[in-house]
């Protein structure tokens, strides 16, 4: 029978397994070894004081809101800062046709500026006042380029890309700032349904159209094969609700106005949660 | 518990195809979350007769309560609210309840009807796609509006989340109290958030184990019953209690079947103990496990055709799996320390544990012991139950120095961990499907 009741205790209360006795005997052990360290140490302990330093008065003083302290710290003149090149190449800019600016910056390095004129006699008057003043800034600008060319050179550590994005077209980088941006401010109101069995497969997909303040255009629709998700499936449903609410919460987004014919229609407005869920 | 998660993710989402500027498609996937609670609106249900004004305070109390304990929803302070609800069969100004971030509204009203009865209406609205997303009518009992509050909170979280709600459900669980040489344990149920606790017993024998039968009409538990024990059937309807069996030795660690026709237990005998399962029906009993070590806790899966349960025939206590007529005997638990105490799911996914190591924790690991996890923290948490919709476990928590127990809820991801409000100390907590 005794056989029989430690094998209750060891299978259905297995609380009673852990023993408090050895924590106290190890805790009265460890506190007695403290209490003879302190003992046995209190004498050096004493001698060290007796040689403790003298005390430094200190004076707290508060500090007025307002203060005539003039900063210490010296404005550091950026290298940025110097170029007046600009308004050198500028000048020819205004008065010659396009062509005539792609120009320039090739004369600007020599020192010379009078050599420009050969390719039209016309302009000369013009960039006659200009090139003297600049002329021993354009030369610092170059140096400063070549410095800054030295540094750009391929970094020892520098690796390949695992894959290179190659754009569509000339749009292709703002298109991305658009997808970023109207993603960011969605993701702030998306809270999908989590702890479902397979949540994180749940994919609602809708169509949407956005006015020009930003608003949503009627309601986001499901595109025909989320909906019909999402009428079988009842987590799907939650999760298309979810994912619509942060839609119509987070709106009217912000979005470039001069680029509204881009992100007018949205073509595919996809949730991923499988990251969310984790 | 407020849990604010954000998450970040790479980015893949522009497929830009140039066909021209004013015809271009943009294609956008958000693939990052703000998991916050739902800011939810749930005003006190509307009385068109002042004599239900308490009734609607009360059922939209309940309601709010239990969405909050859940840890998905945010129930918004009354105080703030603009629009006075006083029909619900008039939609509401949603620009109103926009205005106060409420994400959904929950409008009702409780009405007593000419025979007596408490006529109880709802409408769960989406307030930023202005439309109604469930409308229902409940008709009960004036004393029964607890459960309608509950009812009420379960369609709610079902219609939001996609899965079943889990508030109209009971606990079953060892209540204790006395000095800690003169332990008194009774069985006891309540409703889940705490309410309406009963004691089944009288605390005279010891308790343990207790168990609910499908319907939640049964229990199964152990008793010392005359110095005996035993493993018992509790009729919650009938308040009789019976042995179950008439064994010569020690039998414990029940539990039913999913059909509710079988219960699976231990019986000792010489210091080994087996796994057995007897028909309710017939009483016939069949043995499952035979081997020299203690086999114990078993737990079926929710289709009835695997058994979880623990055993030390290996060495030590570890959670092993077979096939309801016990062929197939293997150890899924490879946790380090001591695993025990097995339960099966309700949605079948995952089992949920206790693990033995430097204290006692709660897991949760797959059904084929992949993916294992501790997702509790306490000095000593042990005997995790499910709640029926498979989210939400429940578990006993003893502090250090083994003073008080208490139950703890914790969210099956880890999150959201509360206290369940007890009548003095409880352990062993059993949580009931939900009520037909």
């Amino acid at each position: 029978m005794s056989q029989s009741l430690s094998l209750t205790s060891a299978s259905l209360s297995p609380t009673t397994a852990r023993s408090p006795r050895v924590g106290v005997v190890f805790a009265v052990v460890l506190h007695a070894a403290v209490v003879a360290a302190t003992l046995f140490s209190w004498r050096h302990t004493l001698e060290i004081a007796d040689q403790s330093p003298p005390v430094i008065p200190v004076d707290l003083v508060t500090v007025g809101d307002k203060t005539n302290i003039s900063p210490t710290v010296q404005q550091i003149v950026k290298p940025q800062d110097v170029p007046a090149p600009p308004p050198a190449a500028s000048p020819p800019a205004t008065p010659a046709p396009p062509p005539q600016a792609e120009a320039a910056p090739e004369l600007a390095p020599t020192p010379q500026a009078k050599p420009a004129p050969p390719p039209q006699p016309a302009a000369k008057p013009a960039p006659a006042p200009a090139p003297t003043p600049p002329k021993p800034k354009t030369d610092a600008f170059a140096d400063l380029l070549n410095n800054l060319t030295k540094p750009a050179a391929t970094p020892r550590n520098a690796r390949v890309a695992d894959r290179t994005v190659k754009g569509a077209g000339a749009m292709n980088a703002m298109t991305m700032d658009l997808v970023d941006a109207l993603k960011n401010q969605i993701a702030q109101c998306w809270s999908p349904p989590v702890g479902g069995p397979n949540s994180e497969q749940l994919r609602p997909q809708f169509h949407l159209q956005l006015n020009r303040d930003g608003t949503v255009v009627g309601m986001p629709q499901l595109t025909a094969q989320s909906a019909a998700e999402a009428v079988a499936n009842p987590y799907m449903r939650a999760a298309a609700d979810a994912a619509r609410r942060a839609i119509m919460t987070c709106q009217p987004y912000k979005l470039p106005p001069d680029k509204y014919d881009t992100w007018r229609d949205i073509t595919s407005l996809d949730f991923d949660p499988s990251k969310a869920v984790q | 518990m407020k849990w604010f998660l954000h998450l970040a993710a790479a980015s893949i989402a522009a497929l830009y195809l140039a066909t021209g500027p004013a015809s271009a498609e943009l294609h956008v996937t958000v693939d990052q979350a703000n998991l916050q609670p739902m800011p939810i609106a749930i005003p006190d249900f509307a009385a068109p007769s002042s004599a239900d004004t308490v009734a609607g305070q009360n059922i939209a109390k309940v309601i709010r309560a239990d969405l909050d304990r859940s840890g998905l929803f945010r129930p918004l302070d009354q105080k703030a609210f603009i629009e006075k609800i006083a029909n619900i069969n008039v939609a509401p100004q949603f620009a109103s309840w926009r205005a106060i971030n409420a994400q959904a509204l929950v409008a009702g009203q409780v009405q007593s009807q000419p025979d007596g009865r408490l006529r109880v209406d709802f409408r769960l609205w989406d307030v930023f796609g202005e439309s109604q997303m469930i409308g229902q009518q409940y008709f009960t009992t004036p004393d029964n509006w607890r459960r309608i509050a509950h009812i009420i909170a379960d369609a709610i979280y079902e219609r939001i989340t996609g899965e079943k709600g889990y508030f109209d459900t009971r606990i079953v669980f060892i209540s204790e109290s006395g000095p800690a040489l003169a332990r008194k344990k009774r069985l006891a149920v309540m409703d889940q958030d705490g309410a309406n606790p009963i004691f089944l017993t009288r605390g005279d024998y010891l308790v343990l184990t207790p168990r609910f039968n499908p319907t939640a009409q049964m229990i199964a538990y152990m008793s010392y019953i005359g110095s005996k024990p035993r493993v018992y059937l509790f009729d919650l309807e009938s308040g009789r209690q019976e042995m179950l069996g008439n064994f010569p030795n020690m039998t414990f660690s029940p539990r039913f079947s999913p059909d509710g026709n079988k219960v699976a237990m231990s019986l000792e005998s010489g210091g080994n103990s087996d796994i057995y399962i007897m028909d309710l029906r017939t009483r016939a009993i069949s043995r499952l496990t035979s081997d020299p070590g203690i086999d114990t806790s078993p737990s079926f899966s929710p289709d009835g055709t695997q058994i979880a349960f623990e055993s030390d025939r290996g060495g030590s206590q570890q959670i092993y799996v077979m096939n309801a007529d016990g062929s197939n005997q293997h150890r899924i638990s490879f946790l380090a320390g001591r695993n025990g105490t097995p339960v099966w799911s309700p949605r079948g996914d995952l089992i949920a544990f206790t693990n033995q190591g430097a204290g006692f924790r709660v897991g949760v690991m797959k059904t084929d012991g992949t993916g294992a996890r501790l997702i509790t923290n306490g000095w000593e948490d042990e005997g995790p139950t499910w709640a029926p919709n498979g989210r939400v476990i429940m578990f006993g928590r003893t502090a250090q120095g083994g003073r008080g127990s208490q139950i703890w809820s914790i969210d099956v991801s880890g999150r959201n961990e509360r206290r369940v409000p007890t009548p003095g100390d409880a352990s062993d907590p059993a949580w009931s499907p939900l009520i037909q």
